[in-house]
């Protein structure tokens, strides 16, 4: 009897403490949307790379290789929930390329973009030349690549700047890299297989495997440590991101956000730029 | 006047009435919290002693026990409200970069807290929790190791609860050894030889005698499948005869085994094949294979990096937090709101999953 009251009592109280918490909840995500807008407001593109100069230029640091994790909205009719994706893609990429960062990678687990590397290109393109404005010399080229597919830069891209984004006069380059859910922990079991196998023909002792050589062959084979993880949903889920190259990444999410927009990206920058690496020592 | 305030609101917090009634509200929220979903496995980096050892001016080795402290509590009301395995990050490769003297303090800590956690009638003994070390064993000292050593055998018979401490750890080099675990196992001969006491040379061979005896009178060639009865040795020398055909002619990459193909290709037949290897099977070599998957990752101080921890167990479903209060504040008032988070985001989940089967089904 005593412990069915306890049982109760404890029903009761979870229940109360839930609605207050569902009250909080509602009340916290009102006060995070009208912050945001106002962020939005106070920072806001115009679609011109001038004010993304302006708004990047007093950082004092800027990510060598910006990640963002995007997700294809599975609830909508597949042909709309592909354009809005990529649509979000080129505006992010165009922002990225204003900022001045060379390297973006696009964590989507669904790995649709993969298929459509040259209409991203594309839809992408068009985008920076709305920022741009068509001719103009300053305007980034771009190069699309993914995990085991050869990059894609059309001939109006000279070819080879894949690498090199400093040179003089010639304009910056944007590289964007394509990830999806089978380049995270399906490559390191890939990796294991080969290695097994090797050591199964005696090419490789097990003592031969560290995290060096993993390391090396996980950058090569898909990318880098990213300097900077950006989600735009509300919460901080992985969804099967990369966990290797996770490491010493700096993840940013603005609370209770929905969708992506300039303001989480530019407060990420911001974010990054303050924030000090204390690992270790 | 701040410090006097606070000291007086300790003087009442500390009163036995208050103490009691706090107690009491304690009681009730976990009581409470268990009536919905419990995140399994929960883990937390404990960040920030430093920090708030030196914004109270107090020495950093000061900060790192109201940590342990900070721990403590923690640990009680994961485990009351129902958690399964807690498991902390107690110590980085990296940290061995940091002075010798606050490596040694903190060596000194894991030597005699860990002990005193495990001891009889103490937190880990009331909750039936088992103590496990995660990370690199090499790299601990020898009295240290076996401080360690004593706590998990004095707690290894708990069976209801799990706290991994993570020490020496960091994740790369878990899901390196991981893999080199799973390298080093699929390169075991899986296929039991001769377990059994019949040998199927022998069967074959008294087959083909039945067969022939009626024919002519005529003693079998020794054959060479004969000898896998004393199978180790005969592998050693293929191993090497290999090794040297690939060092001698290591151009002609895969035909090289051609030299002895029968003794190589049973060597490798004996062998589990790579292509079987997937996530579960990395997954069983990880340090915590039995555990069931990370729910909540938790991360005080305001840094927002997961610094190499649990990089391979947190990369899907985890729900990670990232709380601006230091670790030697963090309590069951910072940690209630997460929790409560996430039961709610959990109970949202369920709910779009059941919509979404209804229009399925509909």
């Amino acid at each position: 009897m005593r412990s069915f009251l306890k049982t109760q009592l404890h029903f009761l109280t979870f229940t109360l403490v839930h609605f207050i918490f569902s009250l909080y909840i509602r009340f916290r995500k009102a006060y995070h949307s009208v912050l945001d807008r106002v962020c939005a407001i106070l920072y806001y593109h115009h679609r011109t790379p001038e004010y993304i100069h302006k708004d990047v230029k007093q950082l004092s640091r800027l990510p060598a290789h910006l990640s963002v994790v995007l997700e294809l909205d599975d609830d909508e009719h597949s042909g709309a929930g592909l354009s809005s994706l990529v649509s979000d893609l080129a505006e992010l990429a165009a922002w990225t390329a204003c900022a001045g960062i060379p390297l973006l990678s696009v964590y989507e687990p669904s790995g649709v973009l993969k298929n459509y590397i040259p209409q991203t290109h594309r839809s992408i393109s068009e985008t920076l030349a709305s920022y741009y404005g068509p001719s103009h010399p300053g305007k980034p080229t771009l190069s699309i690549r993914a995990p085991h597919l050869p990059s894609f830069s059309p001939p109006t891209t000279p070819p080879g700047t894949a690498e090199s984004g400093a040179e003089g006069s010639s304009p910056p380059h944007l590289t964007i890299l394509l990830l999806s859910a089978e380049d995270g922990r399906s490559t390191l079991v890939d990796l294991t297989k080969t290695l097994a196998e090797m050591a199964q023909r005696q090419k490789l002792s097990p003592a031969d495997v560290s995290a060096e050589l993993i390391d090396a062959e996980i950058s090569e084979s898909v990318m880098g440590e990213p300097d900077l993880l950006v989600l735009f949903g509300p919460r901080v889920i992985l969804k099967g991101y990369p966990p290797w190259q996770m490491r010493l990444t700096e993840i940013f999410h603005v609370p209770d956000n929905e969708g992506v927009n300039y303001q989480v990206f530019i407060r990420a920058l911001f974010r990054y730029a303050k924030a000090q690496m204390r690992f270790g020592r | 006047m701040s410090l006097h305030l606070s000291h007086i609101r300790n003087w009442f917090l500390q009163s036995p009435p208050a103490e009691w009634a706090l107690h009491r509200i304690r009681e009730l929220l976990i009581g409470a919290l268990r009536q919905g979903p419990i995140p399994q496995h929960v883990a937390f980096v404990m960040d920030g002693n430093r920090r708030f050892a030196k914004t109270h001016h107090i020495e950093t080795v000061e900060g790192h026990n109201l940590g342990f402290e900070a721990l403590a509590k923690v640990l009680e009301v994961c485990y009351k409200s129902g958690v399964k395995v807690v498991t902390i990050y107690a110590f980085s490769i990296e940290n061995f970069n940091r002075s010798k003297y606050e490596v040694d303090a903190l060596m000194e800590m894991a030597r005699v807290k860990l002990v005193q956690l495990a001891q009889h009638g103490d937190l880990l003994d009331r909750y039936g929790a088992c103590v496990r070390v995660l990370g690199q064993r090499d790299l601990v000292k020898p009295d240290v190791l076996e401080a360690i050593d004593r706590a998990v055998a004095m707690t290894s018979h708990n069976t209801k609860a799990v706290l991994n401490v993570c020490f020496p750890y960091t994740s790369r080099n878990e899901i390196t050894t991981a893999i080199r675990d799973t390298v080093v196992s699929y390169n075991k001969p899986t296929r039991p030889t001769l377990k059994r006491p019949f040998s199927e040379t022998h069967i074959t061979r008294n087959i083909r005698a039945a067969q022939l005896s009626t024919v002519v009178e005529e003693s079998p060639s020794p054959e060479p499948q004969d000898v896998s009865r004393t199978q180790s040795p005969l592998e050693e020398s293929d191993k090497d005869n290999e090794h040297d055909s690939i060092a001698s002619s290591s151009t002609l990459n895969v035909s090289t085994t051609s030299t002895n193909p029968s003794a190589t290709h049973k060597h490798r037949d004996s062998l589990p094949d790579p292509e079987s290897i997937d996530v579960s099977i990395l997954d069983s070599h990880m340090f915590t294979a039995d555990n069931p998957p990370l729910d909540l990752l938790v991360r005080t101080s305001g840094v927002e990096r997961l610094s190499d921890f649990m990089l391979w167990q947190c990369h899907e479903n985890t729900t990670i937090v990232f709380l601006s209060c230091l670790w030697p504040e963090f309590d069951l008032w910072y940690f209630l709101p997460v929790l409560l988070e996430w039961q709610w985001n959990q109970k949202k989940h369920e709910e779009a999953g059941r919509g979404r089967q209804r229009i399925k089904s509909g």
